[in-house]
């Protein structure tokens, strides 16, 4: 084989191979969402007049500017909602060490009016990380953003002081524009969101 | 022989007892500290029968809780629901899991500041478990 044959085959040898290459690249799927369910269309917040943690009024803006990961919960559930709120913060951790960025925030929205002020609500928030919100306040107020949101809750028997609140255990992604983009069904793992949370902040 | 048989069954139970060092033990027990500014935290724990018949667990009390309750946590239909359970069968030789997102202890309104928390399972009046356990974080 003189040289000039050599050229052509080291050609076609490196055609081959980028082609093969690009066939993979090309026919490789981008990557979808494992458990989330993302919305078609992301939807609109209803316009709602609730308190932060920190006693200031908020509205749906409050949303804006983050990637939110939102749950509806009351401080004095002892198991679902601090569990969940560690998945969550587990997960951002996760994210946060993986150097992935922006972060997502933690809200925390409570179902429990009556007994989560925002002051307990800042100092349970705070536990389960650093930049979590807590938002709580009227009810009639609360029932806008829930009802909007396809967010179920409900209080059950007990007394006064010692009761207990069903509530939706879905975990929402609201975008930095203040849309409803996904949702997480429960059960909570944080690998769930360390796996999806990526794709669907891609996907915007 | 209608007198003697309570006896020989009381008799029996004693020789089973002596073999097993108790007839209800816990493992895996974890009770948190309450959350900031809260008066309620959950605990956790493996109870496990060496008993030959079940045991229904009917009360929790701790001397550092006003109030203890079983309960236990289920996702249905997408609602986190909490359900008291009223009383806990621990079947023969056999155990019952106490995990986070199922069955739970609520502890709720601890009495003053303490960092070892002292369970008593109660089967009717009696305590058939006591259970010493430090706080976690």
């Amino acid at each position: 084989m003189g040289p000039r044959n050599i050229f052509i085959a080291a050609v076609a040898v490196t055609a081959i191979a980028f082609g093969t290459w690009l066939s993979f690249k090309v026919a490789s799927p981008p990557p979808v969402p494992q458990v989330a369910t993302v919305l078609p269309v992301p939807g609109e917040l209803p316009e709602f007049s609730l308190l932060d943690h920190n006693g200031n009024p908020v509205g749906r803006d409050v949303f804006k500017g983050h990637w939110n990961l939102v749950f509806f919960g009351f401080t004095h559930c002892p198991d679902i909602c601090p569990l969940t709120l560690q998945v969550l913060s587990s997960a951002k951790n996760q994210l946060a060490g993986d150097g992935f960025t922006p972060l997502p925030r933690i809200v925390l929205v409570s179902v429990d009016p009556e007994r989560d002020t925002p002051e307990s609500l800042a100092q349970y928030v705070a536990y389960f990380g650093d930049d979590n919100l807590g938002i709580t306040g009227d009810l009639t107020q609360l029932l806008k953003l829930t009802n909007g949101l396809g967010i179920f809750f409900e209080k059950t028997a007990g007394d006064a002081e010692n009761y207990s609140v069903d509530h939706s255990a879905v975990v929402l992604v609201i975008n930095p524009d203040g849309q409803f983009n996904a949702l997480f069904g429960a059960p909570h793992e944080a690998e769930n969101f360390v796996h999806d949370l990526p794709i669907i902040m891609s996907q915007q | 022989m209608k007198r003697i048989l309570p006896v020989l069954i009381l008799a029996l139970l004693g020789c089973a007892c002596s073999q097993e060092s108790a007839p209800l033990v816990a493992s895996d027990v974890v009770v948190s500290k309450p959350k900031p500014g809260m008066n309620v935290t959950a605990g956790y724990l493996t109870l496990s029968s060496h008993a030959s018949q079940p045991i229904v667990i009917t009360q929790v009390a701790s001397p550092q809780f006003e109030s203890v309750e079983m309960h236990e946590s289920v996702i249905e239909d997408g609602m986190a629901r909490m359900y008291p359970l009223g009383g806990l069968t621990v079947p023969a030789k056999s155990s019952v899991v106490f995990q986070p997102g199922g069955k739970h202890l609520m502890l709720l309104r601890p009495v003053g500041e303490f960092d070892t928390v002292s369970l008593d399972f109660y089967a009717g009046k009696a305590v058939v478990l006591t259970v010493n356990v430090a706080l976690s974080d």
